[in-house]
């Protein structure tokens, strides 16, 4: 001990603790960038959806509706994303010039494979959700337009009324879930306050959304 | 946790006519069928076997001839003081929302049984093992009920998904969704027993059948004296069914909590 | 880079990673994993379609409404708006959706090789096989079905018939026996029974509420007669040897021991003659003189049921404005017809015949194929004397044996000979939907589509007191490799070039409804179900107490130990076994783990010295031995022990095989004295501690 507390010159000591923390930064900028760039990017998984749907031409051009495609059923549940069979009561044959159109009247409507099993869903929720479009359209039937309506949907949904090709999806590698779905704390935003949206049933219980 | 019980707009409860139940099992089939309870390949053996409805067999003690059979369908009693939410330390259990249904959330549990200890109906059912639905038996799951995993404690929901699928289509067909008409929700064995003796309602509600019925003298609950105040009733012109419900010393008479509660 | 230096840039490192939101959002997405358990199936999304049809599988016909997921059935539930059983449902219906799937399901067709392995071949090589067998067989082939609703039967016996065979049968049934009663009492129709607008119903053997008849119209009439709570409009009587399903919901029990029917009905016949219930007909007199004898004394010395109850039965007959008496078996097959001829007697005393809210003299189902042979004949006919001619040898083996719907090999007791007429079978073809014995014992096992996949359809059942007509409509596309057994044979009839006089199984369906009236369209498109009040005009009863004092004239089972079967549709049929999803309906009074168990009361285990859950050996008088657990229960007669019906299966899935023991393993083949008829007797056993 002695003999090394002789032999240690406050030069060298400097020297050390410069090359030291040297040592420090680089750690820390390497840290920095898997932290922030590599690891992230490694565990998320971009998919593109099977078709390069495109909202405005439906809405803007055609001047369809929302509740053309997407619609509570007569028993209240929700239509979610069309299925190949309705996309071609319009689509049975090439209507437009768009090569997208034309590859899925004739990957899918003529051979009959089903693009709802397909699409990919944003919001992807757990079999342990029980999520009721209807019991939150309350106020929805106020709204007037495409506009209004993609206002209201945005609310959790990502805004794909005013997009021409689909949005990104990502996926996270290790939990298999869209980085767009939505966590419990983010719909108890709402449920927890006793008139959320208006309506006093958006109780927080764990029965409400889940089964 | 606190002694405060929650007071509900809406009670949904159900009324078992014993006299009316000859016990064929279509309830607790389709019971499995629509929870997504997983069958059981030998399901003789009921310590293993897990049901969120289970039949049991009466007996009035008597030797042959006098000897009479009843039939007991025993779903979760959604007790008005359930004792199974008090003890849970995660609260995966919990009476909370309107309608007074217990809820019960598997992924929440944590699998330390104390509910199944506390309950006095023995209506929870601990996964011992992971379900399994051999070869293709898994297409027939169905969409309403999340499949559990080995580990936590399940029970009967009053089939709580078709609650919310009645509420869902009432607003969609501009009605009340918190005011159901009768028969607008019952339960998957209310709707299976083809001896009609289940009945499924609202219980504080006017319009509903079981409100009237479970003012019948003939009407008990199980275990009533423990307090658990249960939102199932039964009802029975024998005695000595009633009798079975609870615990009676000779002397004492049925009937008298149920007038209370 | 020396030790320090490493130090440092580790905690750099760590400064940093806590500082980026890997590690935060990698903790953050811990709370999917509560929802990740990728080896538990999940559920799968999509559209529900709620579509009505009726079960082929459960024998009353159940009218439920099929719940589809995307396509897949998940879910039968009742069907309200069926005439015939108002949203009844049986446990065995109930379990439909998940049966389709179930592990025992035929996927491909199966032909034996020649080292009696199973070998997968396509639908075509199947159809080849199936049309070159035949022809080779000429004349030589026989076919039974156990499906005696379906109209696919037509198809059958047409083929047969053409080919030059008149060996089609059914399996054996209820009707059968009833039958042959109706027709001795001068019955011209086919018998029915108004259940629903009696006000009190007498059922003698019948287990009406579990097994009997139409079941599940029986127990929505049990249940519109007793409301909750409130007071009943219907009164049950029930006689059997225990308290089963039936016994719970009934009025008055009458125990009854096994085989004792006969006394039963004789001896409330002879209380109700003697209250003046004497409805006029050829006979009487000589009917009344020879029931006479039956007094309630020696009636209740016989039939162990007490006088009192046997009293208090005939008086609710007596005073009942539209009362009904019903005979029937408790194993549903292999019954006598006496017993149904004095049921028919005392109707007759009673005024319940062409009455509402008693027996019915009904229109039997009309054949509308070609050449085909009509029901009421198929019905005279006896497969048990057949199989047991060809196996010993007074009868030719076919060179062709077609199994439609039926299991006979698990559902016929050991000696009736179906064993041997397999095996002598040239060619044996099995059509079916599950793997049962009868399938592993076939050469070609063909996978027919269940009721929800398929076009067929219910005709009139028996037991029903109308004529009804339901079809039974493809809700699903078949499972794996199935095919309509419908569509298949009549495929094979136009590759034979046979003429059939339809075309497929929809104009064979319209022809059916054509004949009857019935709104095919309405059926087809929306699940209509027919039905109508067709009674015939009024046979000439009599009073044939010739028939009566021959078929009265069975000796009673022998042996310490009367066995009393049990048949609950949880159990399944012998062509479904036990469904999956109804494993846990089946009770532990019925199975322990292996055996089948025997319920016994306190007085009858003493005498045995045995406790219960002990392990007691049965030996029946055709020396078949069987080990069973003991279960105490006092509702069973003394010395009866009660066992269920539908264990023991060799075959189909790890839900029903090596459970229990087949109670028809116990009982040999015996002739009704005077019709001749096969009845399943039940003698009895010996019984010990294992």
């Amino acid at each position: 001990m002695e003999e090394r507390n002789n032999t240690t010159t406050p030069a060298t000591e400097a020297k050390k603790c410069s090359c030291g923390w040297g040592a420090f930064v680089v750690g820390l900028v390497v840290a920095l960038i898997l932290g922030w760039w590599v690891l992230p990017n490694l565990m998320k998984e971009t998919k593109k959806q099977p078709i390069a749907f495109s909202h405005v031409e439906h809405v803007q051009n055609q001047g369809m509706t929302c509740e053309q495609c997407h619609f509570v059923r007569a028993d209240g549940s929700f239509s979610g994303t069309p299925t190949t069979a309705q996309c071609a009561e319009c689509h049975f044959t090439v209507l437009g010039s768009n090569p997208e159109e034309a590859r899925f009247v004739r990957e899918y409507v003529q051979t009959g494979r089903e693009i709802k099993s397909e699409w990919l869903v944003y919001q992807k929720q757990p079999d342990n959700v029980f999520f009721s479009h209807a019991l939150h359209f309350g106020p929805l039937a106020e709204l007037r337009g495409p506009k209004e309506t993609a206002a209201f949907c945005s609310k959790c949904h990502l805004n794909v009324a005013e997009t021409d090709v689909p949005p990104v999806y990502t996926e996270n590698r290790l939990s298999g879930y869209s980085e767009n779905t939505m966590l419990m704390w983010g719909c108890e935003r709402c449920h927890a306050e006793h008139m959320a949206m208006g309506n006093t049933n958006a109780s927080n219980a764990c029965f409400t959304c889940h089964k | 946790m606190s002694s405060e019980v929650k007071q509900f707009k809406i009670r949904w409860g159900m009324v078992i006519d014993i006299d009316k139940c000859t016990g064929c099992g279509a309830c607790m089939v389709a019971c499995q069928a629509e929870n997504n309870v997983a069958p059981a390949v030998d399901g003789s053996n009921k310590l293993r076997s897990l049901n969120w409805l289970t039949v049991f067999r009466l007996s009035n003690h008597k030797p042959f001839p006098d000897h009479e059979v009843a039939y007991l369908p025993r779903p979760c009693m959604q007790c008005g003081k359930p004792s199974c939410v008090a003890v849970c330390p995660v609260i995966a259990t919990d009476k909370r929302e309107e309608g007074g249904i217990v809820s019960q959330i598997p992924p929440r549990c944590i699998g330390c049984r104390y509910c199944m200890a506390s309950c006095p109906y023995h209506a929870r059912y601990f996964n011992w093992y992971d379900p399994k639905w051999p070869g293709d038996l898994a297409q027939a799951l169905t969409p309403d009920v999340s499949t559990r995993m080995r580990g936590v404690v399940e029970k009967c929901s009053f089939c709580h998904h078709r609650f919310m699928k009645a509420q869902e289509a009432a607003v969609a067909a501009g009605r009340d969704p918190m005011d159901l008409p009768d028969g607008a929700y019952i339960t998957a064995c209310t709707e299976a027993c083809p001896n009609g003796a289940i009945t499924f309602g609202d219980l504080n509600n006017p319009a509903h059948k079981v409100h009237e019925l479970i003012k019948s003298p003939y009407a008990f609950r199980l275990l009533e004296r423990l307090g658990t105040d249960p939102q199932v009733y039964y009802i029975s012109k024998r005695e000595w069914v009633r009798r079975e419900g609870d615990n009676y010393l000779e002397h004492e008479k049925t009937g008298e909590a149920t007038k209370q509660g | 880079m020396d030790r320090r230096g490493f130090l440092k840039f580790a905690a750099g490192g760590t400064v940093g990673l806590v500082a980026s939101p890997i590690i935060w959002n990698t903790l953050y997405d811990a709370v999917y994993w509560t929802q990740n358990w990728g080896w538990i199936p999940r559920l799968k999304k999509g559209e529900s379609e709620y579509i009505p049809t009726v079960s082929k599988l459960c024998p009353s016909g159940t009218g439920f409404v099929v719940r589809t997921v995307a396509g897949t059935p998940v879910r039968t539930i009742g069907d309200k708006n069926n005439p015939v059983t108002h949203g009844a449902m049986t446990a065995l219906a109930a379990a439909e959706a998940e049966l389709r799937v179930s592990p025992a399901r035929l996927k491909t067709p199966l032909r034996r090789s020649p080292d009696g392995a199973y070998v997968a071949i396509t639908w075509t090589e199947a159809e080849t096989l199936l049309k070159q067998k035949l022809q080779e067989a000429g004349s030589s082939v026989a076919a039974v079905s156990g499906d005696p609703t379906s109209s696919i039967n037509e198809v059958l016996t047409s083929i047969l018939n053409q080919r030059g065979s008149s060996d089609f049968y059914f399996m054996p049934d209820e009707e059968q026996p009833a039958a042959v009663a109706w027709e001795a009492m001068g019955g011209q129709g086919r018998l029915g029974y108004d259940m629903e607008n009696s006000d009190c119903i007498l059922a003698v053997g019948a287990p009406v509420l579990e097994s009997w008849g139409v079941v599940a119209a029986n127990r929505s009439a049990f249940n519109r007669t007793h409301p909750v709570a409130g007071e009943p409009t219907q009164k049950l009587l029930y006689a059997g040897a225990l308290q089963n399903n039936t016994a719970a919901g009934a009025d008055l029990w009458l125990p009854m021991k096994p085989g004792t029917d006969m006394a039963l009905l004789l001896g409330v016949a002879h209380l109700l003659i003697k209250a003046g219930k004497q409805g006029f007909a050829a006979g009487l007199a000589n009917f009344a003189s020879f029931a006479a004898a039956y007094t309630p004394e020696k009636v209740s010395g016989i039939t162990g049921v007490p006088v009192a109850r046997l009293e208090a039965a005939a008086k609710a007959l007596a005073e009942a404005k539209k009362p009904l008496v019903i005979a029937g078996s408790a194993l549903g097959a292999g019954g006598s017809a006496g017993p149904v001829m004095v049921a028919v007697a005392i109707n007759m005393l009673l005024g319940s015949v062409n009455r509402e809210g008693g027996l019915v003299d009904m229109p039997f189902p009309v054949s509308v194929v070609a050449h085909a042979t009509e029901y009421r004949e198929t019905m005279r006919k006896r497969f048990v004397n057949y199989t047991q001619a060809v196996a010993a040898g007074k009868t030719k083996a076919p060179a062709l044996l077609l199994v439609y719907a039926a299991n006979p090999l698990y559902s016929l007791p050991a000696d009736s000979g179906m064993k041997e007429t397999l095996s002598k079978a040239g060619y044996s073809i099995a059509v079916a939907s599950f793997m049962s014995e009868t399938c592993e014992a076939c050469d070609l096992v063909l996978p027919a589509a269940l009721g929800m996949e398929a076009f067929d359809d219910v005709q009139t059942p028996y037991g029903s007191g109308r004529v009804t007509y339901a079809l039974a409509r493809p809700v699903a596309k078949p499972f794996a490799g199935a095919r309509s057994a419908g569509e298949l044979f009549i495929a094979l009839a136009q590759e034979l070039d046979l003429e059939l006089g339809v075309k497929d199984m929809p104009e064979l369906l319209y022809k059916h409804a054509y004949a009857l009236g019935a709104p095919f369209r309405a059926m087809m498109d929306e699940g209509r179900v027919f039905t109508a009040k067709t009674a015939l005009p009024a046979s000439p009863l009599f009073y044939n107490w010739e028939a009566i004092r021959s078929a009265a004239s069975a000796r009673g089972a022998e042996g310490d130990i009367q066995v009393a079967p049990v048949v609950v549709l949880g159990m399944g049929t012998a062509q479904t076994a036990i469904p999956p999803f109804a494993t846990k309906v089946v009770t532990d009074y019925q199975l322990k783990g292996k055996y089948s168990v025997a319920q016994m009361n306190s007085a009858t285990a003493a005498k045995l010295k045995v406790n219960a859950g002990d392990h007691i050996r049965l030996v029946a008088g055709n020396n078949v031995e069987i080990t069973v657990v003991a279960a105490i229960f006092e509702g069973i007669l003394p010395d009866t022990v009660s066992l269920v019906a539908g264990l023991g299966h060799t075959a189909f899935d790890q839900f029903s095989k090596g459970k229990g023991s087949n109670v028809l393993a116990l009982t040999s083949v015996c002739r009704e004295p005077g019709t001749g008829l096969p009845v399943w007797g039940l003698a009895g056993v010996k019984a010990a501690r294992a």
